[in-house]
């Protein structure tokens, strides 16, 4: 049996998005397998939400799209973060991890 | 931002490519899955399935990167509008009744508003309006009462002080006779002061305008002339200036226009011809009004120095106050004296100019809007079950694009696009109805005496206004229909027609609910014009102790006529003589008043009586009468004797007295040859005067109000000179076709004299614009509300019975008697009457109490107006109700359940 997945928070997306693209450019198919991969398939990223995430975040400014290549010749989209794009992520990576941690210190204590 | 525009603009102009790419990256996202599941041991066939399952609709995906991408705001709205104008267009009677309703909803507000606005709102078309203040004064000593008017000496106090303003300046409204002789051509005229035009910054059409310099005492008689009056007049020649121009019988000079679109500083009347305040004297004569310090005939504004705000300006008027007064007080009574240095100088904003209108209007004009806002809100309603009903009819395409693919949202947003779309078309229609209603309403309120003028063209406020209200209407009327209709279950409506039968009751009942808010809307509406209508009936019917019918009113100026005043007497007389001796009079009289004329004389009465009335309670009318005054306005005598040709002025001095008089200064009931006295100016006595009549009450003011204490001396005891009378002249015929008559007539007296014909009846009728407005529009629209209600009820069970055919058929069929399908019909009708009647009348009950002011002779909660209102909706939606219910009585059973 795979392992239970869990339902991500609104707005959490954007964040691994980002994350994942900071590394190199990706297209859409390897954006959602990475993160599966990361999370030990504990997240599972529907397209239904992932290219309406990625659009909507390039529509901001945060990634820009080029046609590439992929690795079996064919021609695919690939995502890049731009500058504010790389900014935007550092802000939200901190802003999570305190709330992370803000959550995890109730959970414990309260 | 710019990253954000051009993205939505390359997804709306460069569609194709982008739908292509999302497409692409689609597809090789599928493709990769497809790879992997194949890597991971499944078969290409099985790889593919799971792929598929894992996409979920492909369509639905790529309506949700356009919506994230920000296309479809735009882009479907051009879609929505196609889209919408080909639905209106396919059901053109349906989308013709709606917008024909909203623009006579949308007109008649769009009408009123307009009219708001430019009495109330508007800034005067001058520089900078808003540092415009009217000067007013205080009397602390009459419990604050503030009045706008001043003497000629205190306008030149304020004037010589007018450094407290950046200027000043005055001006009084009074009626110019431009005629040579004959009868009299009335054009609209004021006094203003020097700095009258530079204050307020009106432009030189031609000519120049006056200056500082124009108004000093002892000037030339110079006139400036509107912009429309050049045109109208003088067809905007040239030759216009310095051409003379007969005023009131005196010779003046043109030496300029001003420009266009400058009609003065009053609102709801233009001016003609302008002269300077020291013009006066040319009229007066030695007398001048420039120099009596009780005539109150000048009004003042001033324009704020940049910088001070109200409560300075306040102060420093305060300051002023004393030396204003101090410097102009009138030969009163040392006491009154006093109290007249201690009036106060204040100012009021004055923006929007002022305004007689104002005061008279401002109520029925809110009632109005109230009014006309429910007929809007009827005719939503009415087109809110249109949509209900055609939402039905679209039950299937709804349910057909939901299962494509299509949000709720989405549709929900193309709905209320055809909502809107149907309103704008509707509020461009009602401009037009609106522009035409506008004019139509001034023209109602205008009267022979007083013609209002407005400028009636469209502003920015008016057309945010129309807007504002088609884009309100449009959600209104739209967002229902739109929720419930796309409130499909996609299963039952694939299952077809029998499942949609069975939610099809349950569908109607929002439609019961606007039908029975608009029966009680149209409930409020209806009580309303009922008590208006019953007001102005009472105010038209009741006895005014006069017969207003068929007499003519003959003004007679004698001044004008230069006719010396010791050779006046005689000739008012003979005058008075030749018109009884007419063909087609029945009787003739004459008087210094007329009944309900705007103007009033009065004085406080001192009896001997024990405990008399004092102050105001003892205040009286009075007229000045012929002795065959009563007679002709067929004012009973009720003891006594009449005026007659013994009554001179060597006789004693006499009066008639009226009712209310008789009772309030002498309540014993022996008023008949008492003597009483008219106060007299300070240091002067006053002769006593013997009651000799007793005549029966008559208005004097208003027919609104309780007879005044009324009393009535011959005019051959006139103390002051008199130099404008009136002939009252009753007539067999029409009267007005008398005038030719009276008018050779009066030249064979004399052919000097300039006369102005009215009739008693229109200047009655002149006193009750107000109350005819509210009762005639009022009931109209109370008609309209109630026909838009009824073709609501009817549409609403029309519909009803369309979709219970099969039930109605069964039913039938099984042997209920054609009866009872009748009752079930009409159950429906009498339950939404009935809820609709009770909610109307709680909301009646609560809201007319604001009427109270505008009614005459009943109270706002009025039984009688109350049950024949709800009698009529009732009668009406009930006939409206039998129609659809005969037509389900009448159903074939056969023919019914041959559908099913």
């Amino acid at each position: 049996m795979a392992k239970k997945r869990i339902e991500l928070p609104q707005g959490t997306l954007d964040l691994l998005i980002l994350r994942t693209l900071a590394l190199e450019p990706q297209h859409g198919w390897a954006i959602s397998e990475r993160i599966q991969q990361i999370s030990s398939d504990v997240l599972l990223i529907q397209q239904g939400s992932l290219y309406p995430a990625l659009h909507r975040l390039e529509r901001r400014g945060r990634i820009k799209a080029k046609w590439g290549t992929s690795e079996n010749n064919r021609r695919a989209k690939y995502y890049e973060l731009t500058k504010t794009g790389r900014k935007q992520l550092e802000l939200e990576k901190d802003t999570w991890k305190k709330l992370a941690a803000a959550v995890a210190q109730i959970l414990e204590t309260a | 931002m710019f990253n954000d525009m051009f993205f939505r603009l390359r997804s709306l102009f460069r569609r194709d490519a982008v739908e292509l790419e999302a497409d692409t990256e689609l597809r090789f996202h599928f493709d990769q899955q497809v790879e992997k599941y194949v890597k991971s041991g499944l078969t290409r066939e099985e790889a593919r399935r799971r792929a598929r399952l894992d996409f979920g609709g492909h369509e639905q995906l790529k309506e949700e990167i356009r919506e994230a991408r920000g296309v479809n705001l735009i882009e479907t709205l051009f879609q929505d509008i196609r889209y919408g104008l080909r639905i209106i267009g396919r059901t053109p009677v349906i989308s013709c009744i709606a917008i024909l309703s909203l623009a006579l909803g949308i007109g008649a507000n769009t009408a009123i508003f307009s009219l708001i606005d430019t009495v109330l709102l508007r800034m005067l078309p001058v520089q900078r309006p808003e540092e415009l203040v009217q000067v007013l004064r205080l009397n602390p000593a009459r419990g604050g009462g503030i009045d706008p008017s001043f003497t000629n000496s205190l306008w030149e106090q304020v004037r010589d002080h007018e450094d407290v303003f950046s200027g000043a300046f005055a001006w009084s409204q009074e009626q110019f006779d431009l005629a040579q002789g004959g009868a009299v051509q009335n054009a609209k005229g004021i006094f203003v002061s020097g700095g009258y035009f530079t204050t307020l910054g009106v432009p030189t059409a031609a000519g120049r305008l006056f200056t500082k310099a124009d108004d000093q005492r002892g000037c030339p008689a110079l006139a400036v002339l509107s912009y429309g009056f050049w045109q109208d007049h003088f067809g905007g020649a040239q030759s216009a200036i310095g051409s003379a121009l007969s005023i009131n019988h005196q010779r003046f000079q043109v030496i300029g226009v001003s420009s266009p679109g400058f009609y003065g500083v009053e609102v709801g009347s233009k001016f003609d011809v302008a002269i300077p305040i020291c013009a006066a004297a040319v009229f007066d004569g030695k007398e001048s009004r420039l120099d009596r310090r009780s005539w109150w005939w000048l009004n003042i504004m001033g324009r704020v120095k940049p910088g001070i705000s109200q409560n300075q300006l306040k102060a420093r008027l305060g300051v002023l106050s004393p030396q204003v007064f101090g410097g102009a007080v009138p030969d009163w009574a040392p006491a009154d004296q006093q109290s007249f240095k201690q009036r106060v100088l204040l100012s009021v904003p004055a923006a929007t100019g002022t305004s007689d209108l104002r005061q008279q209007f401002k109520q029925p004009l809110d009632i109005l809007m109230g009014v006309v806002g429910l007929v809007l809100l009827i005719a939503c309603a009415n087109i809110a079950s249109l949509m209900l009903a055609r939402a039905s009819a679209r039950h299937k395409e709804i349910a057909v694009r939901k299962a494509l693919g299509a949000s709720r949202a989405r549709l929900i947003r193309q709905l209320l696009t055809e909502c809107v779309l149907l309103s704008t078309a509707g509020a461009l229609l009602g401009i037009l109805f609106a522009r035409w209603g506008t004019s139509l309403l001034v023209r109602f309120i205008s009267t022979g005496n007083n013609s209002v003028f407005l400028d009636l063209s469209f502003d920015w406020r008016i057309l945010c206004f129309t807007a504002t209200v088609a884009v309100f209407t449009g959600f209104l009327f739209g967002v229902l229909p739109a929720f419930r209709s796309t409130r499909v279950s996609l299963t039952s409506a694939m299952k077809g027609s029998q499942a949609v039968d069975a939610e099809s009751r349950a569908k109607f009942r929002p439609g019961k609910w606007i039908v029975a808010s608009q029966v009680a809307l149209s409930l409020v509406l209806l009580v309303a014009s009922g008590l208006f209508l019953r007001s102005l009936v009472k105010l038209v019917t009741m006895d005014a102790g006069f017969d207003r019918n068929n007499v003519l009113i003959v003004h007679a100026n004698l001044h004008n006529a230069k006719v010396a005043p010791e050779q006046q007497p005689a000739m008012f007389d003979e005058v008075e003589n030749r018109l009884r001796a007419l063909a087609g009079v029945v009787s003739a009289g004459r008087s210094v008043m007329t009944p309900v004329s705007n103007y009033i004389w009065n004085n406080l009465l001192q009896v001997d009586t024990p405990n008399p009335p004092t102050g105001d309670a003892a205040l009286a009318f009075f007229n000045f009468i012929s002795p065959g005054y009563l007679g002709t306005m067929r004012t009973p005598l009720l003891a006594g004797r009449n005026f007659n040709d013994g009554d001179t002025k060597a006789a004693p001095l006499v009066a008639i007295v009226n009712e209310a008089l008789a009772r309030k200064f002498f309540p014993n009931g022996d008023a008949l040859g008492k003597y009483f006295r008219v106060q007299p100016e300070p240091g002067k006595t006053a002769p006593p005067i013997q009651i000799v009549g007793l005549a029966k009450d008559a208005k004097y003011e208003s027919l609104r109000e309780e007879a005044h204490p009324t009393a009535y001396f011959p005019v051959a005891q006139i103390t002051d000179l008199t130099e404008e009378q009136v002939f009252e002249v009753r007539t067999a015929t029409r009267p007005s076709a008398l005038v030719p008559a009276v008018q050779e007539a009066v030249a064979g007296v004399s052919k000097t004299i300039p006369l102005e014909f009215h009739t008693l009846a229109e200047q009655v009728d002149d006193s009750l614009v107000q109350e005819r407005l509210l009762a005639t529009l009022s009931t109209f629209f109370g008609g309209l509300a109630l026909l838009l209600a009824m073709i609501g009820l009817y549409g609403a069970l029309s519909y009803l019975v369309a979709q219970r055919q099969p039930e109605f058929g069964i039913r039938m069929a099984l042997g209920a008697p054609r009866g009872s399908i009748l009752r079930l019909v009409m159950r429906d009708v009498v339950i939404v009457l009935t809820g609709g009647l009770t909610a109307g009348a709680c909301l009646a009950l609560a809201t007319v109490g604001v009427l109270q002011k505008m009614l005459f002779g009943l109270a706002p909660h009025d039984t009688f107006t109350f049950i024949a209102a709800i009698g009529v909706l009732s009668a009406v939606a009930v006939v409206a109700g039998y129609l659809p219910a005969r037509r389900a009585m009448r159903i074939d059973p056969m023919v019914a359940l041959r559908y099913e």
